[in-house]
């Protein structure tokens, strides 16, 4: 059943590769095989059985998967090294200002939303 | 020894190991900042240093594993779909906080970034950094970024924005868990969606949610107003 869930997924993803190929240069192909499968499934309504397998059994695992890519790090050229410093402290300092943004900004409009409906 | 540390089975022993060793360390010590992504890097980068590998014959040794990430992004559906009605039901609530919390993240690194005087191509490597790391390349490329830079800043914001999140989310009065996964999304894309997924499937779902629709829509749109 896994392995059915995981064909669908491989199939779309494939489904991307073609679209990202002659049509949208700009998206990555998993990114279009998202939007296919999340439209895909609206127009269903839910999710199959399968294809829930294949999601509860690769989600758990992403920063697996995202170790190895994220591990290219290493590669980082010597301009970025030099300018290590003041990128750290940019990232930091902007994060440090919308992540606390970001989150209260929905929750503050979710709850406003809330007392009006 | 060389045979050895360049048979792909030693990277993915590598891969699978250090994931373990994050994930239980993780796990034992309860410390936020210990993020499975963070140390399992840092376990991998430094092993491959210690034992002279390079990276690009790692990442082709490593592929059994890498090449699953894409199925598991098209699976990020499924939680997209579980959640589809408070989707819905959020949509103007989410729609504005993309775009500001977009617009600002962009604004403010940059303006930072050139306050403290970074290189001029490093700022602009700097622009795309809240997509996920495949849409960014192209796109640092074509505003006179550079391409494997964007890729570093990508990774750099992921893993210090999830180790950062939950304490600044807690400071911030943040509970919501669909605002706390907006926020992980927009500023810590994959790496910040993973950590959501375990924070719960709504947290999970919207941060999948801002990843997928901030990426595409920096993709369209960050070109056109830049050109």
């Amino acid at each position: 059943m896994m392995v059915r869930g995981l064909f669908w997924l491989v199939l779309l993803q494939f489904f991307g590769v073609a679209l990202n190929h002659w049509l949208l240069p700009m998206l990555p192909a998993s990114i279009i095989g998202l939007l296919l499968l999340s439209v895909w499934l609206m127009w269903r309504g839910a999710v199959p059985e399968p294809l829930q397998q294949a999601a509860g059994g690769l989600l758990p695992y992403l920063p697996l998967l995202l170790a190895v890519p994220a591990s290219g790090i290493m590669t980082s050229s010597d301009l970025l090294l030099g300018e290590l410093p003041v990128i750290a402290t940019a990232l930091v300092l902007s994060l440090l200002v919308t992540v606390p943004f970001c989150g209260w900004l929905l929750q503050t409009l979710i709850r406003r939303q809330e007392r009006k409906g | 020894m060389n045979l050895l540390t360049h048979h792909p089975l030693f990277a993915i022993a590598l891969t699978l190991a250090a994931f373990l060793i994050a994930a239980w360390l993780y796990r034992r010590s309860g410390w936020l900042l210990l993020q499975p992504v963070l140390v399992s890097v840092t376990l991998i980068v430094t092993t491959l240093l210690l034992c002279g590998v390079d990276y690009a014959t790692y990442r082709a040794g490593a592929e059994p594993v890498a090449w699953l990430l894409g199925p598991a992004t098209v699976a990020l559906a499924v939680p997209l779909q579980h959640n589809i009605k408070r989707i819905r039901q959020l949509f103007w609530p989410v729609l504005i906080t993309l775009t500001a919390g977009g617009v600002l993240s962009v604004a403010l690194t940059l303006a930072i970034g050139w306050a403290l005087g970074a290189d001029w191509s490093v700022v602009m490597s700097l622009a795309p950094k809240f997509v996920t790391m495949p849409i960014a390349m192209p796109v640092a490329e074509q505003i006179g970024g550079v391409a494997s830079l964007a890729a570093v800043m990508v990774m750099l914001t992921g893993v210090i924005g999830t180790a950062m999140g939950p304490l600044l989310l807690r400071w911030a009065g943040v509970e919501h868990p669909a605002a706390r996964g907006l926020s992980y999304g927009i500023n810590a894309h994959a790496i910040g969606t993973a950590h959501a997924l375990q924070e719960g499937e709504e947290c999970g779902a919207f941060a999948a949610l801002a990843m997928s629709l901030l990426g595409i829509g920096t993709a369209l749109l960050l070109p056109l107003l830049l050109a």
